[in-house]
């Protein structure tokens, strides 16, 4: 028995957070459907899971000290460092975003713990992608989480702009998860791999220049199916209006919980399985970097509605963070470092937003920002940090994203792209600063009543300014971290 | 040496800090704790005075390990252009608390901001490096966005909006250029090396050095302004509030003009001796331009905003001749300008807080109301001017002498500015202060009252100062000059 689950590489270890966090969406499920359960109790139960979640991710940690990068259940599920950087920030975006998708679902007309379920479901979802080896487990890791969020999405039955973003998100979502499995398809039957570590032997063995055609055009078409998912132009389109459409608590979560697994995952296939035949797709990312950027600026100037603005600033910041891992090694470590700024401030932002609309409204109009001031000083500034690093002000971690990512492009000698992004950040002041005006300066028309926070709302808000912060004065934690997920390919 | 250097970076920012968490209901306290906050810079950098290091040309007094995987540090030092810039910010801060109305000293957000604000440009001032010299530089717009956009005029959007974009379009090619260099010393040292004392070690072919020039110049230049890039300055000083256009057009304005001595001229001599022409032609423009338009005006606050267009020309032309003498006029007429522009958009400041006009024609005749206030406007008028005796003329004339060895023909145009610079200004005098009062309010118009004469006696002496005694200042700013135009000397013998 122990030879078999030996020689097939089982371990639960690696894939303790997605148990986890299965478990406890089963057990919560269960608590719904079947007993009354006191509110309290259903709270506690999410919340240890998601501790517990943590907890493993921490003895996955200690296994890879011992074992180093492995593969287990026949080389289905991989550890390394990349899906190490994924499971914790994974696990960290799923425990800020737990008091907003609470504190949403409470405000349902039904109250159900729907929404957390759905939410704890897509976390292991996305767990499984970036621990994925094989392709096929990151097709069913990607499935897992993108269809929770289709339901996510929509999940506020009577609002129309819901629907519509859930059927949105759903058509354009399965479309990319086609282009993506075709894909795989491709690369397997083309030269009969089927993983990732699998690419990066087989790659060099027959030789950069034997490849077939074929092999690159599935290659390509993963790559699309996951740029669908970071929302990089020209496959931005759902973006804004799914952004619009959900219910604004569960926004920062589904926004940055699809972002950091797609983008660790494309880092991998960059760094590790196509390194040697990187310059095949450089042109093709070079265009999307250059039109992400193009686009996001574009439309974020004329945006009157908050959310469709950080949709398309999202636009943006995917064409940065992907014109690091395009780069090479170092400009991944920089990208890593870029996306982990980024998706602070993201849920920063979408938390603040959760607060102030109150109830479960889709649209959120820049006006509704105006007299921020007068409700809460502390939202205010907490706003302004994040949104100040979004546009990359010195002193906040956006400033050092965008120093040492441009840095590392300016040294890979692509200069005409270091100046495109540079200008982008012009526009960005233009738009980052337009809101914080609003919400800081704007007399309000109305009276408007002061707004109270809860304890965990002040906590978490001040964990996340207070990073911002930090990791713009001091960031050489972060930097030597996101170093240490890329040492192995320098 | 660095705990000094650090004191007075750090303490206003710990001053807004305090400021910033004071209860709302103790609001009358602010300003005497404000005062108090900027004494303590004013003292430092009187004892930095009588410092025998921090006379000399830049020296690195302190650095700190930032990024160490880049091998990036920060870097802290001094010198006596430096001291100068630091001692006219400290004392137009502290001023400008002295100064400010009620309505303001009883707003956290406004002592806050300008503390915040004299924390950035100190840190302008000091940094010893291109990066922590592009961080404060940037750092300036947060104070200043929130200082105009809150207690702006009324079309304060329209304003700050277009400052910051011009800023930040400017400040985007110093961050790429600041990124260029650092890829450069990388592949000498071996680490980003950005410090000041590495720069010079440095060399730059003529192609990277042109590149490099035009970035940070660009950058510098639209903060200066120069001609064409100056059309955010007008606006912004009209709107800002009295406090601000104060610091906007005596601290800010000098930001730009320091980095291009500091950092565009010493490191990249090449770029620089290829395009002074260009950048003495466009002085020489602004110079006459700021002029002209400055006699059209009808707003006294933006008269002076255009004769700030003006002056900044003469210190650029300074600057671009690129001799000893002219580039110690134009470190000396920058002091000077920040004195008499800070003094002037006071003195309007006052008169707009009793009568909430700036329109020259609403004036007319009020010398007879308000005696003192006119005797210290015409003081600041012939200062700007640029009479004997008074600063303005140091300044101008060392910068016209300079000049005039390298661009005869030009500075012999430029020279027309300061004529032109007596019309604008002593005719706006004539109709503001001389004659019969012929509306009603300015009858009842109200002299300086002592907290306004101790607001702006000070900034009289030290232009009368100056003016009798340039020695004192001049003695700060020789090794400065003589460092940056033997540089331009040994490349320009090179090149020949």
């Amino acid at each position: 028995m122990s030879t078999i689950s030996e020689a097939i590489g089982f371990n639960l270890i690696v894939i303790g957070p997605t148990l986890v966090l299965v478990a406890t969406a089963l057990v919560l499920l269960f608590c719904t459907i079947t007993i009354e359960t006191s509110e309290f109790l259903k709270k506690t139960i999410t919340f240890g899971g998601i501790l517990l979640t943590i907890f493993s991710v921490f003895l996955k940690f200690g296994l890879f000290l011992t074992d180093g990068i492995s593969s287990y259940f026949t080389e289905k599920i991989l550890l390394d460092e990349f899906s190490l950087f994924g499971n914790v920030l994974i696990s960290l975006i799923l425990l800020f975003n737990f008091s907003p998708i609470w504190n949403t679902s409470n405000q349902l007309k039904d109250k159900t713990t729907e929404a957390i379920i759905l939410a704890l479901m897509s976390a292991s979802g996305f767990m499984l992608m970036v621990d994925s080896e094989s392709f096929m487990m990151l097709f069913i890791g990607l499935e897992i989480g993108s269809i929770s969020l289709y339901a996510l999405a929509g999940i506020n039955r009577g609002d129309l702009l819901s629907n519509e973003a859930a059927l949105k998100y759903f058509l354009l979502g399965s479309l990319a998860s086609c282009v993506l499995v075709y894909g795989v398809a491709l690369a397997y039957i083309s030269l009969s791999i089927s993983g990732f570590y699998d690419t990066a032997i087989a790659i060099p063995y027959i030789g950069a220049e034997n490849v077939p055609l074929t092999t690159f055009i599935g290659f390509l078409f993963i790559i699309v199916g996951l740029l669908f998912k970071v929302a990089a132009a020209p496959f931005q389109s759902w973006a804004p209006d799914v952004y619009q459409g959900s219910p604004t608590g569960y926004v920062g979560y589904m926004a940055s919980v699809a972002k950091v697994a797609s983008f660790l995952v494309i880092a991998r296939l960059c760094i590790v399985s196509l390194r040697y035949v990187m310059d095949n797709f450089e042109l093709f990312f070079l265009a999307v970097v250059i039109i992400s950027i193009f686009v996001g600026s574009f439309f974020a100037t004329v945006q009157s509605d908050m959310k469709r603005l950080i949709a398309y600033s999202g636009v943006i910041q995917s064409g940065f963070i992907l014109s690091g891992i395009v780069s090479g090694v170092n400009g991944t470590s920089a990208s890593l470092f870029y996306i982990t700024a980024y998706t602070i401030q993201l849920i920063g932002i979408f938390t603040i937003f959760t607060i102030i609309s109150g109830k479960l409204s889709s649209d959120f109009s820049i006006e509704n920002l105006s007299g921020l001031f007068v409700e809460n000083k502390f939202l205010t500034i907490c706003f302004s940090i994040f949104m100040l690093g979004l546009a990359g002000i010195p002193l906040t971690s956006g400033f050092i994203s965008k120093f040492i990512l441009i840095t590392n492009l300016w040294s890979y000698e692509s200069y005409a792209l270091v100046v495109i992004l540079m200008l982008s950040t012009v526009a960005g002041f233009y738009f980052y600063l337009r809101p914080i005006w609003v919400a800081a300066i704007d007399k309000p028309e109305t009276p408007v009543e002061r707004i109270t926070l809860k304890r965990s709302q002040i906590l978490s808000l001040s964990a996340l300014s207070f990073a911002t912060i930090y990791f713009g004065l001091l960031p050489n934690s972060l930097i030597n971290i996101s170093r240490w997920v890329i040492q192995n390919y320098l | 040496m660095s705990a000094l250097i650090y004191t007075l970076m750090l303490f206003p920012l710990i001053g807004s800090l305090v400021i910033f968490m004071m209860p709302k209901s103790r609001s009358e306290l602010f300003r005497p704790i404000a005062i108090f906050l900027s004494i303590i810079p004013f003292g430092l950098c009187m004892y930095l005075f009588t410092n025998s290091q921090s006379k000399g040309s830049f020296v690195n007094i302190h650095t700190i390990d930032w990024i160490k995987s880049y091998g990036i540090s920060l870097t802290f030092g001094i010198s006596g252009m430096s001291l100068l810039l630091l001692f006219l910010t400290a004392v137009l801060m502290l001023l400008s608390f002295l100064s400010v109305s009620k309505k303001y000293s009883e707003s956290k957000g406004f002592i806050g901001s300008i503390l915040v604000l004299h924390f950035a440009v100190n840190g302008v001032f000091l940094s010893g490096d291109l990066l922590s010299l592009f961080i404060f530089f940037e750092a300036l717009l947060i104070p200043m966005y929130f200082l105009m956009g809150i207690w702006g005029g009324e079309n304060r959007k329209y304003a700050t909006i277009k400052f910051i974009i011009y800023t930040v379009f400017g400040s985007v090619f110093i961050f790429i250029g600041t990124v260029y260099a650092g890829v450069i010393s990388y592949g000498t040292t071996g680490r980003l090396a950005l410090d000041f004392v590495t720069l010079s070690t440095l060399t730059f072919t003529a192609e990277q050095s042109r590149v490099l020039f035009l970035m940070f110049t660009f950058g510098f230049l639209i903060k200066v302004p120069i001609f064409p890039l100056h059309t955010w300055l007008p606006d912004a000083h009209v709107e800002a509030p009295t406090a601000g256009s104060i610091l906007l057009a005596g601290v800010l304005l000098k930001v730009g003009a320091y980095g291009i001595l500091r950092v565009s001229i010493p490191f990249f001599t090449e770029g620089f001796l290829e395009f002074k022409f260009l950048i003495a032609v466009l002085s020489v423009i602004g110079i006459i331009y700021g002029a002209i338009v400055a006699i059209a005006q009808i707003d006294i606050k933006r008269l002076i905003a255009y004769s700030s267009v003006s002056h900044m020309g003469f210190v650029m032309l300074g600057i671009s001749a690129g001799n000893y003498l002219s580039l110690e006029g134009a470190i000396i007429q920058m002091v000077n300008h920040g004195l008499t522009t800070g003094a002037l958009f006071m003195l309007v400041g006052f008169l707009y807080e009793r009568r909430h006009t700036r329109r020259i024609s609403d004036f007319g005749g009020i010398k007879a109301t308000m005696p003192k206030y006119a005797g210290i406007f015409l003081f600041c008028s012939f200062a700007s001017i640029g009479l004997p005796g008074l600063n303005g003329f140091v300044g101008e004339f060392m910068i016209l002498m300079g000049s005039f060895a390298t661009y005869k023909v030009l500075t012999g145009i430029g020279a027309f500015g300061v004529v032109l610079a007596a019309i604008y200004m002593l005719w706006a005098y004539q109709r503001m202060f001389t004659g019969e009062i012929s509306i009603q309010e300015n009858k009842e118009l109200v002299d300086l009252d002592s907290k306004e004469m101790i607001s702006v006696v000070p900034l009289l002496v030290l232009m009368l100062f100056i003016g009798i005694y340039p020695s004192f200042i001049e003695g700060y700013v020789t090794q400065d000059a003589l460092l940056i135009s033997e540089i331009i000397d040994i490349f320009s013998g090179r090149l020949n």
